[in-house]
């Protein structure tokens, strides 16, 4: 079945994400795809994230769909401008590609090319507007195009949302984003306001897939605390640094945590720190398999 | 106001690459930021000087971009005519309109940033991003073309932590956009769908 008829099946979702190598070697890449392979509904691939240079996500979404898995492939606004995201887009109908990840991206100096002209032609809600106008047929300027695309649009949303950034979510939806991914979820509790929140302005077909980091070390936790969106509770940080087993004391924080938001939302969006090798013992761990 | 800041003293010695240097500094925003007035000017001279060049003159107009006559400016200041290279204290724009008069190399001293103001004695950046195509009012007089990092025109992205900007610990200027539309009692603008900015309405890229 896919993505978008599982979305809207009612069963609950399990996404997947991979990075594209830092060079041209996929085994890596692969590997962690063969991994996913029958557990994850679609598997999300980055697009140069924390603005790292990395390998072409359109190039990488194509061979893991390859394998027969289906992708969602993340487009920043950080790195094209209107044309160039324009032809990625249909680039990415013409390989197959039926998801997109619309987002503003990372700010090239928080990456490893700082020098870099940060683009942002457009935002991510003017992107999800560019992508419903190639669906309809037309590009941005208004030119009818020989074949439309086809391709389902998602956005991405913190957890905790200021009025603005609330503001900005109900944008996403008027232009098109049919389902969110989350920040990763450590609160379930903070989790379940942003819910609240969010329930009151969404329509009932837009769905939430909260961000799952499983934490591998102490250092991970106290790294992620600094990441924008990230809150990681004291009695969490306490709990790795206190386990002589980390990893998998990280692992089972992960299944808990999916456990108590599983009646929440719509479905979880695993994102490792490192690779996927523990991924579906996690997703048994909470009763997803 | 253009806002400017003064090149790293090597880097300056480096473009000199002349023996005789006349230097220019400009009376309107470089002196105000305290980046190119006579106590800046004379400052960087002596500097000059004592790194071995030989500086035949100086002097600060009253505005380095807006020069009624270059003739005048010779007749003022006639060590120019003894001169190889002008080394000019004031922002590209100054820098610009000298070269294209001068005859001889002219190189910057200042590095431009961007078009600032300033109030109450208070020198503020990045005001105006010089976009051709002002919407200002609808951001409560805040423009997130400049203000944002990113150039946001649709509300913040998720990367501030704590209200502090991803880029550089810089208050988010869509914090600050709603805090005054909410003084404004407008906080409708923020429901305001962007389209993609006209690109075309900047001075350079107008259709011909």
């Amino acid at each position: 079945m896919s993505f978008v008829s599982t979305l809207h099946s009612g069963k609950f979702i399990i996404t997947a994400e991979i990075s594209p190598p830092k060079g041209t070697d996929t085994s890596r890449m692969n590997r962690d795809a063969d991994l996913l392979k029958g557990i994850a509904d679609a598997v999300n691939v980055t697009d140069n994230q924390r603005a790292v240079m990395r390998m072409s996500p359109l190039a990488a979404c194509g061979l893991i769909q390859g394998k027969g898995i289906e992708t969602i492939m993340h487009i920043t606004c950080r790195d094209r401008n209107r044309l160039a995201l324009q032809s990625d887009l249909l680039g990415a109908n013409a390989i197959g590609i039926r998801n997109v990840l619309v987002m503003s991206g990372d700010h090239p100096v928080k990456g490893d090319h700082e020098g870099a002209k940060p683009v942002y032609d457009v935002d991510s809600v003017q992107l999800l507007g560019i992508l419903r106008k190639l669906n309809e047929g037309f590009d941005l300027s208004g030119n009818e195009l020989a074949g439309r695309t086809d391709i389902f649009a998602g956005a991405v949303t913190n957890t905790e949302l200021n009025e603005a950034a609330l503001i900005k979510f109900k944008k996403k939806i008027q232009m098109g984003a049919s389902f969110f991914q989350t920040q990763a979820v450590f609160d379930v509790k903070s989790f379940s306001g942003f819910m609240e929140k969010v329930n009151g302005i969404r329509l009932k077909n837009v769905k939430i897939i909260a961000g799952i980091i499983p934490l591998r070390s102490l250092r991970s936790a106290e790294f992620l605390n600094k990441v924008p969106g990230i809150k990681i509770p004291d009695d969490i940080v306490r709990k790795m640094k206190d386990s002589k087993n980390p990893e998998a004391q990280g692992m089972e924080i992960a299944a808990r945590i999916i456990k108590e938001i599983r009646p929440l939302c719509d479905g979880i969006h695993i994102m490792p720190v490192g690779n996927h090798e523990n991924t579906k013992t996690i997703l048994e761990m909470a009763d997803l398999l | 106001m253009i806002i400017s800041r003064l090149k790293e003293f090597d880097e300056i010695l480096q473009l000199l690459t002349q023996k005789n240097i006349f230097m220019i500094g400009c009376g309107k925003c470089a002196k105000k930021q305290h980046t190119g007035g006579e106590p800046e000017v004379i400052d960087l001279k002596e500097k000059l000087k004592a790194a071995g060049k030989n500086i035949t003159g100086w002097t600060v107009l009253s505005s380095a971009c807006s020069i009624n006559s270059w003739e005048d400016v010779l007749v003022q200041n006639p060590a120019i005519n003894k001169s190889d290279a002008l080394l000019i204290m004031s922002c590209g724009g100054g820098v610009s309109v000298i070269s294209r008069y001068a005859g001889i190399s002219v190189y910057p001293a200042l590095d431009t940033e961007s078009l600032g103001g300033v109030c109450c004695n208070e020198i503020v950046t990045e005001l105006c991003g010089m976009c051709g195509d002002c919407t200002i009012w609808q951001y409560g007089g805040i423009c997130p073309e400049t203000q944002c990092s990113k150039s946001l025109l649709n509300g913040p992205c998720g990367g501030a932590v704590e209200g502090k900007c991803e880029v550089d610990e810089r208050v988010c200027a869509w914090d600050k956009i709603f805090e005054r539309l909410k003084e404004l009692g407008k906080l409708e603008n923020l429901e305001i769908i962007h389209e993609p900015k006209d690109h075309t309405k900047k001075s350079r890229g107008k259709k011909v």
